[in-house]
C-alpha cells in the first residue's frame, strides 16, 4: 500500500510510516485483549472475531446511513450490550475453571461469529466506498493521507486514555487490585464481578473502536478476525503484561514488520518476519520485551 | 445486657463440597477483644472467611450490627463495617503502599474523608508515610503487617478481624503487632476478633476466647479461665 508523497520517499521510508500507523491501530486492537487477560485471567480467543463482526456492523451502518459517525456510535452501543451480555451469559461461568474449558468456550464463540459472517456476507472482502478524510496532509517533508494520520492519532490517544484510566482512576486501581489478588480485592469492598463485567465490556468497546478505525483504511472479510487475533496475541506477548507503553511499542514493531513485509514479500510471506520476531522474543525474553511480571 | 456486635448462629460452612465448620455459635460484643485459637487446620481461617461471605455456607446465620448479613456479598459486608485482614496479609505487592491504603478506603466516596483517614493512619504508622511510593512487595515482614493493619483501618471498621497477624514474624516484631492491637482497642475503641497461634499472648490480650478444633467449638470463656484449662494445655503442648 503506497501513499502519495511530496518527495519521492524511498519505499522503505513510506513503509515505515505506514507501519507506524498500522502499528498504533494494532496496539489499540490489542489493548482490549491485554486488559481482559490481565484482570479476568482468561484468554479470549474470540477477540479477533469480535473485531471482525464489529467491522461488518460499522460497514453496514455506514453504508446504509451514509454517516460514519452514526456507524461508530451505533456499533459502540451494540457492542456495549454484546460485551456485558457475553460476560454475564458465558465468561462469568468459566472464570477460574480449567484453561481447556475457557479455550473451548471462547474458541467456540469465535467460530460462531466467523461462520455467521461467512453465511451472511460470503468470503469476498468489503470496504467502505469513501473514507473520513480523503485528502493528503503535509507534515514537514512528508505527505500522508489525512485519513491515516487520523487513525494513528485516535489510536494513540485512546491508548493513553486507557493508561490514564488504569493508573489514575478509582475503577482502574480497583481492577489492578482484582488482577493481583481477587480475594483481597473482595476484602477491600470491591464488587469483583462488577469489575469483571466492566473490564470485559471496556475491552470489547476498545476492540469495536479499533474496528471502526480499521474500516477507514482496510477491507473486512470473515477471516479478518483470525489474522487480527493472532497479531494481537503476538503484540500482547511481546509487550508483556502490565504496561500500555509496552503494547504501543510492540504494536509499532509488528506494524512496521507487517508494512515492510507487504512491500518486499508475498501477501502470505509477510507474516514470516513477525513470527520470527515473536519466536525469538519468547525464546530469549519469555516475559516479553518490556514485561514486568 | 448489651446487644452483640457480631453473632454467628449454627454456622456450617466450607469450600464447595468440602465441609469444614460444623455448627459454630459465637458472639462478639462491642468493644471486646475476642480470640479464636486452635490447632492448624481447625477451621479458624474458614470461620473468618465465612464471616466475610467468602466461603460456601450450608446452614446458619451471620448477624452483624442488628443486620442479617447471611446472604450479603463480601463487598457489602465491608460497607456494613466488617474488615478482615487475611492470613498472609493479602497485600497487593505490585501496587504502592499508598495505593494499598487507598484501596482500604474503597468504600468511602468522599475524597476529603479519605485524605483525613490517610493522615490518621500515617500518624499511627509513620514508617508507611516514608514508604508511601514504594511497592508493597518491597516491605519487610513487620512493615507489611503494619500496612495490612493500616489498610484495614482505612474504612473505619466496626469490627476488625485479624487472621494470624504474627505469622512468619520475628518475636520482637510479634510483640509490636500485639502492642498495636492493644492500642487500637484502648485509643479507638475498635472491636477485635483475633485468630492466633501464639496462645499465651493472645489470651493475655483478649477478654474472651473460643477454642476450635475439627470445625467445632470445644471450649470458650473468659481468657483467664481458659488459661488454666487442662484441655488447652494438652492440645498446645503438642504444638
Ligand atoms: N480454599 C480451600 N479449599 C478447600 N479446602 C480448604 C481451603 N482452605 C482451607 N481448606 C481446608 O479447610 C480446613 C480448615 O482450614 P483452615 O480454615 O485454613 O484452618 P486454620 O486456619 O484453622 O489452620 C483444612 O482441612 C484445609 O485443608
Ligand atoms: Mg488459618
Amino acid at each position: 500500500m503506497f501513499e502519495p508523497t511530496a518527495f519521492d520517499l524511498s519505499a522503505i521510508g513510506t513503509g515505515v510510516v505506514n507501519g507506524l500507523v498500522l502499528g498504533s491501530l494494532y496496539a489499540l486492537a490489542s489493548l482490549g485483549l491485554a486488559l481482559i487477560f490481565g484482570v479476568l485471567d482468561i484468554i479470549n480467543f474470540a477477540h479477533g472475531d469480535i473485531l471482525m463482526i464489529s467491522s461488518y456492523i460499522v460497514y453496514l451502518v455506514a453504508l446504509s446511513t451514509g454517516n460514519p459517525w452514526i456507524a461508530l456510535l451505533s456499533s459502540l452501543a451494540l457492542f456495549a450490550l454484546f460485551g456485558a451480555g457475553v460476560y454475564r451469559g458465558i465468561i462469568h461461568y468459566v472464570l477460574g475453571k480449567e484453561p481447556l474449558i475457557q479455550i473451548a468456550i471462547t474458541v467456540g464463540l469465535g467460530l460462531i461469529l466467523q461462520n455467521l459472517a461467512l453465511a451472511l456476507f460470503r468470503a469476498e472482502p468489503r470496504a467502505l466506498p469513501s473514507t473520513l478524510f480523503p485528502y493528503p496532509l503535509s507534515i514537514g517533508p512528508l505527505t500522508l493521507s489525512a485519513n491515516r494520520v487520523f487513525v494513528a492519532l485516535v489510536s494513540i490517544i485512546l491508548c493513553i486514555l486507557v493508561h490514564y484510566y488504569s493508573t489514575r482512576t478509582k475503577l482502574g486501581l480497583a481492577s489492578r487490585a482484582v488482577a493481583e489478588n481477587r480475594e483481597a480485592a473482595w476484602l477491600m469492598g470491591i464488587n469483583v464481578p462488577l469489575i469483571y463485567m466492566a473490564t470485559f465490556t471496556i475491552g470489547v468497546l476498545l476492540t469495536t473502536t479499533a474496528a471502526f478505525l480499521w474500516m477507514q483504511i482496510g477491507p473486512v472479510d470473515p477471516y479478518l478476525g483470525t489474522i487480527f487475533g493472532l497479531l494481537c496475541w503476538i503484540i500482547v506477548a511481546l509487550g508483556g503484561l502490565g504496561g500500555v507503553a509496552g503494547i504501543i511499542a510492540s504494536g509499532f514493531i509488528i506494524g512496521v514488520l507487517d508494512s515492510l513485509g507487504s512491500i518486499f514479500l508475498t501477501p502470505s510471506g509477510k507474516y514470516i518476519p513477525m513470527y520470527i520476531a515473536f519466536i525469538l522474543t519468547i525464546w530469549f525474553k519469555p516475559r516479553g520485551l518490556f514485561g514486568r511480571r | 445486657m448489651v446487644e452483640p456486635l457480631l453473632e454467628l448462629k449454627n454456622i456450617h460452612a466450607g469450600y464447595g463440597e468440602f465441609r469444614v465448620l460444623h455448627g459454630i455459635d459465637m458472639v462478639v460484643n462491642p468493644g471486646e477483644i475476642v480470640a479464636v485459637i486452635g490447632p492448624n487446620g481447625a477451621g479458624k481461617t474458614t470461620l473468618l472467611k465465612t464471616i466475610m461471605g467468602l466461603t460456601t455456607l450450608y446452614d446458619g446465620r451471620v448477624l452483624f450490627n442488628k443486620h442479617d448479613l447471611t446472604k450479603t456479598s463480601p463487598d457489602r459486608r465491608v460497607k456494613a463495617g466488617l474488615v478482615l485482614i487475611p492470613e498472609g496479609r493479602g497485600l497487593f505487592p505490585n501496587l504502592t503502599v499508598k495505593e494499598n491504603l487507598l484501596l482500604g478506603a474503597y468504600t468511602i466516596s468522599s475524597r476529603s474523608e479519605v485524605e483525613e483517614r490517610l493522615k490518621t493512619v500515617y500518624e499511627l504508622f509513620p514508617r508507611l508515610k516514608e514508604r508511601e511510593n514504594q511497592r508493597a512487595g518491597s516491605l519487610s515482614g513487620g512493615e507489611a503487617q503494619m500496612l495490612a493493619i493500616a489498610r484495614g483501618l482505612m474504612s473505619s471498621p466496626k469490627l476488625l478481624m485479624l487472621d494470624e497477624p504474627s505469622l512468619g514474624l520475628a518475636p520482637k516484631i510479634v510483640a509490636e503487632v500485639f502492642e498495636v492491637v492493644k492500642k487500637l482497642r484502648v485509643e479507638r475503641n475498635i472491636t477485635i476478633l483475633l485468630v492466633e497461634q501464639h496462645v499465651k499472648e493472645s489470651l493475655e490480650l483478649a477478654d474472651r476466647a473460643y477454642v476450635i478444633q475439627g470445625g467445632k467449638i470445644i471450649a470458650s470463656g473468659k481468657s483467664e479461665e481458659l488459661r488454666n484449662l487442662e484441655e488447652l494445655r494438652r492440645i498446645y503442648l503438642a504444638v
